[in-house]
């Protein structure tokens, strides 16, 4: 039996634009189980991101409830979201947005002193965390203008992960990177589910969708379906073809 | 002129061109735009209100001296005898600077009224009202006349809620009090106020009759010279003083002159308009400094917009052209609005001033200081526009393009957060402080000029306003409880009762008596029998006071403008007589303008004998200075001359100062705090507009807002303090030297006011968290800056 860490209760998001109100998330009711690796897909424009920063705690919902493990988080004011997330989320960007006036160390201090006064330990678990995703210690002083896309993003992984979060959200984290790079990247949040650590995703990409065990298919701001691929392995050939095949029911 | 229209029209539409990114300039940062409009609105008021004080006011005087046909140098004798107005006829009408001049009856006494909380005490020369208004040279304008037929006309100066038209005042003349009823109020430029050396006081022909009559005021000639060149007052007004000693040594005189009355009357107006011309350019200095910086961070922020324009065709000097539409025009038309303002405010200064100069100022449009104001302030804006947007030049398109918003280079991590001691929001802060040196420059120029601003209203509050001695120590020199004159007959008496009366704790000779330098300079001698007694030693400021009778102390001032020092021998003229004396010390005061000297009493009497003689005296701290007064001078009938409340005098003219003091030091410290806010909102609204995507990642982080908003607030403190700290010890060092700079036209050379220290560091203190207060409540901006909001836009 597994653990719901976050459920959703009729949630649901809209934006005033124009004058006329645009319903994103519809009324969605949702369990995300701790260790999984769940994927929310869906063309542009379904809710995804809007979900996946709603799930976060970056973005409140307009309706519903929004329940991590027994804490309500739809009832939390700013203050408190931001202590919620620091607590329990990493976040993976598509735009990775480190902090470019800081060097890529200090990017990893500046998210793990939120929640630790020990800087001692800090630094060291942060390089032990960077050389495990295979930055240097001379990369380490770098800024991140100085970095390329992929050493970027295993930074961003890193930052994601010092804080050692219950989920880690992460939104079209491979969108700005090349193909090399992108597999190293899923490689790097595979290797972190494998060790435990539970993954909410959003993509377009099949290919990083196979990744996960778990898929989501959003259309319109509802969940339309869902598909259970089982742990990832290499070997696991049919995998490719049972994530199409619920895509195409989905009418991706 | 058909060859002028491609220019006209290319002309035209490239201005039209830089207009159109000028105005969407100015609306992307509206937020900027409104901290340089109020610190340009407030540079260009106090410029605008500095130039109308310098360029005006005292020119208001001379308006009015003309319109009087006031004179040049004013002497009163006390003799009415046609042997002494034709021997000063004489001399007069012989001497080539001599325009016109008239002769008029009057009777001369030292007196005194009760005014504003103190007493008014001056050489006072009466007229007869009808003749007074009859003079050809020197006349009175009536600005108030009950039209009544007995009583007295004051001038204008004087008029308060309790001297006023239908009350009585009573006068003491000499030593005799006369009660008279309040006619009217009269302008007079060279004899209208205490300042002036002489106060005339207009009698209706009874009551005038009445005190020729009983004697209280001799009989005088007041002669009214007019000269060629104003500049010779000085001169012209020693020359007669010396015929008449010379021709006359017992005869007393008083008398004027046009260079000391436009100097005596135009204190305040001096003290004031050197602080509104400091605020004017220190408001200046810090709208320049953050116009800078806006230009600067503008074309680093927006680079990548500068890149397309130039990508479609924009020349760099249209780009430029249109910050100088946008600054300029800024400059131009807020400048107008605070010309406007200052011709506003105006007024309220001039009821301030008025009450230290007592001429009328009727106030009007002034061509000269508004164009002067418009000039400085554009011309200085424009100036550092160009100067700073020069850099455009440089802008390549294709490089602007790519880097956007990245231009920095960071190659040194100062604040490794793994290795600093510092609270992570203080770490932060840090970090940004020193990345951004920009901000701190700003921060620096306006906390210096701020912090001097604070020593400064330090300086007032102690040595003017919570405690007047300093500042009368300075401007008035010497003070006691009483002064009382005695005849010389009775001296030794009076000394004697004095030395054992109980309720007196010091006597000292301090006399004032007129000498010749050279046979030439008149100068204003000050005797005592022994110098180590009087209150104000700090009157030395270099050597020590004369202490035998061939010693000499003189005026710094007087002594730089002859060139002599201590050690020099200088020739004194008096009563005929002339003796070399050597000068043991220079003083500082501002009696005579500086032309002054201290001698000991042998040290005169080698000159001559005194005939009467004043005694300084201090009194017990529950003794009533008039009952005691009153006392003495009944109990030496017609031997007393004279008797002054010292502190009663000085209470009814210094608290003119006092409040003029404490409205400049409320109104600058206000004006601080105005500009410190404008600073801030300014450099704050930059900073959030620069830390923006930053802010944002670290609330999607975990960041509270509470976090940022100390962080932010804590990026300024490092120049703040610092500034702030440096200039407070600056300013507390060149305090003095700056004072005694600005009053140096008026004898002081150097200026000992306390800087209160305990005062400058508890404001410097709250200055600072002012700073910090206003710096957090203008980041509270930061509670717009949603993470999900910022992660959407790109």
């Amino acid at each position: 039996m597994k653990k719901v860490l976050m459920k959703t209760d009729r949630l649901s998001k809209s934006f005033s634009s124009g004058g006329t109100m645009q319903h994103v998330l519809k009324n969605i009711d949702l369990e995300l189980y701790q260790g999984d690796f769940t994927v929310i897909m869906g063309a542009s424009g379904a809710g995804k991101s809007t979900l996946l920063y709603a799930l976060s705690g970056m973005d409140t919902p307009t309706l519903g409830t929004l329940m991590f493990c027994d804490q309500e988080i739809s009832a939390m004011n700013q203050d408190e979201l931001a202590v919620f997330r620091r607590s329990h989320c990493g976040f993976v960007f598509q735009q990775i947005y480190l902090i470019d006036s800081m060097s890529v160390l200090d990017n990893i201090m500046a998210a793990g002193l939120l929640t630790t006064k020990n800087k001692k330990a800090l630094s060291a678990k942060a390089r032990e965390l960077l050389a495990a995703v295979g930055i240097s210690p001379a990369t380490q002083k770098k800024f991140p203008t100085q970095l390329s896309g992929g050493e970027a993003q295993r930074v961003g992984i890193v930052r994601a992960l010092i804080n050692q979060p219950d989920v880690l959200f992460a939104d079209e984290p491979t969108g700005a990177l090349n193909s090399q790079t992108s597999l190293d990247v899923l490689n790097l949040l595979t290797q972190f589910h494998d060790q435990g650590q539970s993954v909410v995703m959003v993509t377009h990409d099949l290919r990083s969708a196979l990744r996960g065990n778990r898929i989501l298919y959003l259309k319109d701001g509802i969940i339309l379906g869902e598909c259970d691929l089982g742990r990832y392995t290499t070997e696991d050939q049919k995998r490719h073809e049972r994530l199409s095949a619920f895509l195409s029911q989905m009418g991706w | 002129m058909n060859g002028c229209r491609p220019f006209c029209r290319r002309w035209g539409g490239n201005m039209r061109r830089s207009f159109l990114i000028a105005a969407s300039r100015f609306h992307r940062a509206k937020g900027q735009n409104f901290a340089v409009v109020v610190l340009i609105l407030l540079a260009a008021c106090m410029l605008q209100l500095w130039l109308m004080l310098a360029m005006d006011y005292k020119q208001n005087f001379d308006r009015c001296h003309e319109a009087l046909h006031g004179e040049d140098v004013l002497l009163v004798v006390d003799d009415d005898t046609a042997e002494l107005s034709e021997y000063l006829t004489q001399k007069l009408e012989s001497d080539g600077r001599t325009r016109e001049y008239s002769i008029a009856d009057a009777l001369h006494m030292r007196g005194g009224f009760d005014y504003n909380g103190g007493e008014m005490n001056a050489e006072m020369v009466f007229l007869e009202k009808e003749a007074a208004l009859a003079r050809s040279i020197g006349r009175v304008e009536m600005i108030e006349d009950s039209g009544k037929e007995s009583g007295v006309y004051l001038p204008l100066i004087y008029q308060s809620d309790d001297i006023a038209i239908g009350k009585t005042i009573t006068i003491t003349i000499g030593s005799h009090p006369m009660t008279y009823s309040v006619l009217g109020f009269f302008n007079s430029t060279m004899a209208g106020s205490n300042n002036c050396a002489i106060m005339e006081i207009l009698l209706t022909k009874d009551h005038y009759q009445e005190l020729e009559t009983l004697g209280y005021a001799p009989k005088a000639t007041l002669f009214g010279i007019r000269l060629s060149d104003q500049g010779e007052s000085e001169s012209v007004e020693a020359m007669l003083k010396n015929a008449v000693s010379a021709q006359y040594p017992d005869t007393h005189m008083a008398s004027t002159s046009y260079a000391l009355v436009t100097v005596s009357r135009y204190i305040s107006q001096m003290i004031c308009s050197g602080i509104l011309s400091a605020m004017a350019f220190f408001i200046l200095v810090i709208a320049l400094v953050v116009i800078v910086s806006n230009i600067i961070n503008d074309i680093q922020e927006h680079m990548d917009e500068l890149g397309i324009l130039k990508a479609v065709g924009y020349t760099s000097r249209q780009l430029i052209a249109s910050l100088f539409m946008q600054y300029g025009g800024i400059a131009f038309l807020v400048c107008l609005v605070g010309v406007s303002i200052a011709y506003g405010l105006f007024p309220l200064l001039n009821t301030m001033m008025e009450a230290q100069t007592g001429i009328p100022y009727n106030m009007r449009f002034l061509p000269l200081p508004t164009l002067l104001t418009l000039l400085i302030l554009v011309g200085s804006v424009v100036l550092v526009v160009w100067l700073s947007a020069h850099r455009i030049n440089h802008v390549d398109p294709i490089v602007a393009l790519r880097q956007g918003i990245s231009t920095h280079n960071f190659k040194r991590n100062r604040i490794p957060l793994d290795q600093s001691h510092a609270p992570l929001s203080l770490a932060l802060a840090l970090k940004t402080t020193l990345s951004g040196m920009k901000y701190n420059v700003t921060i620096a120029i306006t906390m210096l000029a701020l912090s001097l601003v604070v020593v400064f209203s330090g300086v007032m509050w102690k040595s003017m306003i919570s405690d007047m001695t300093p500042f009368l120590n300075m401007i008035v020199g010497e003070t006691a409880d009483s002064c009382i004159n005695v005849n010389e007959s009775i001296e030794s008496k009076f000394y004697d009762a004095m030395s054992e009366d109980d309720r007196v704790e010091k006597i000292y000779l301090y006399h004032s008596i007129e000498v010749r330098h050279e046979d030439e300079i008149g100068l204003l001698a000050t005797l005592s029998d022994d110098f180590t007694k009087v209150n104000n030693a700090n009157v030395m400021i270099e050597g020590r006071f004369p202490r035998y009778d061939n010693e000499i102390a003189i005026a710094a001032k007087y002594a730089n403008e002859t060139g002599l020092h201590i050690g020099s021998e200088m020739t004194i003229t008096a009563n005929g007589n002339q003796i070399t004396y050597i000068i043991t010390g220079l003083t500082q005061t501002t009696n005579n303008l500086g032309k002054d000297c201290l001698m000991s009493r042998a040290g005169y009497e080698r000159l001559g004998e005194l005939t009467n003689m004043s005694y300084y005296l201090d009194l017990r701290e529950d003794i009533d200075i008039d009952a005691f007064n009153t006392e003495i001078k009944d109990r030496y009938p017609n031997q007393i001359n004279t008797t002054i409340n010292i502190d009663s005098v000085i209470a009814g003219s210094a608290s003119i100062y006092v409040s003029l003091m404490t409205v400049l030091v409320i109104a600058i410290l206000i004006l601080s705090a105005v500009i410190i806010t404008f600073v801030l909102y300014l450099l704050v609204r930059t900073m959030l507009n620069h830390q923006k995507r930053d802010y944002g990642i670290m609330k999607a982080l975990g960041y509270t807002t509470g976090q940022l908003i100390l962080q932010n607030a804590l990026t300024f403190m490092p120049a703040l303090i610092i500034s702030a700290i440096i200039g407070a010890i600056g300013g507390s060092v060149i305090i003095n030297p700056l004072i005694a700079l600005f009053l140096s036209s008026i004898g002081i050379v150097k200026c000992s006011f306390i800087v209160p220290l305990d005062f400058i560091s508890v404001a410097t203190v709250v200055l600072i968290l002012f700073a910090f207060t206003m710096a957090c409540l203008l980041s509270l901006k930061i509670r717009k800056i949603a993470p999900r909001t910022m992660l959407t836009q790109e």
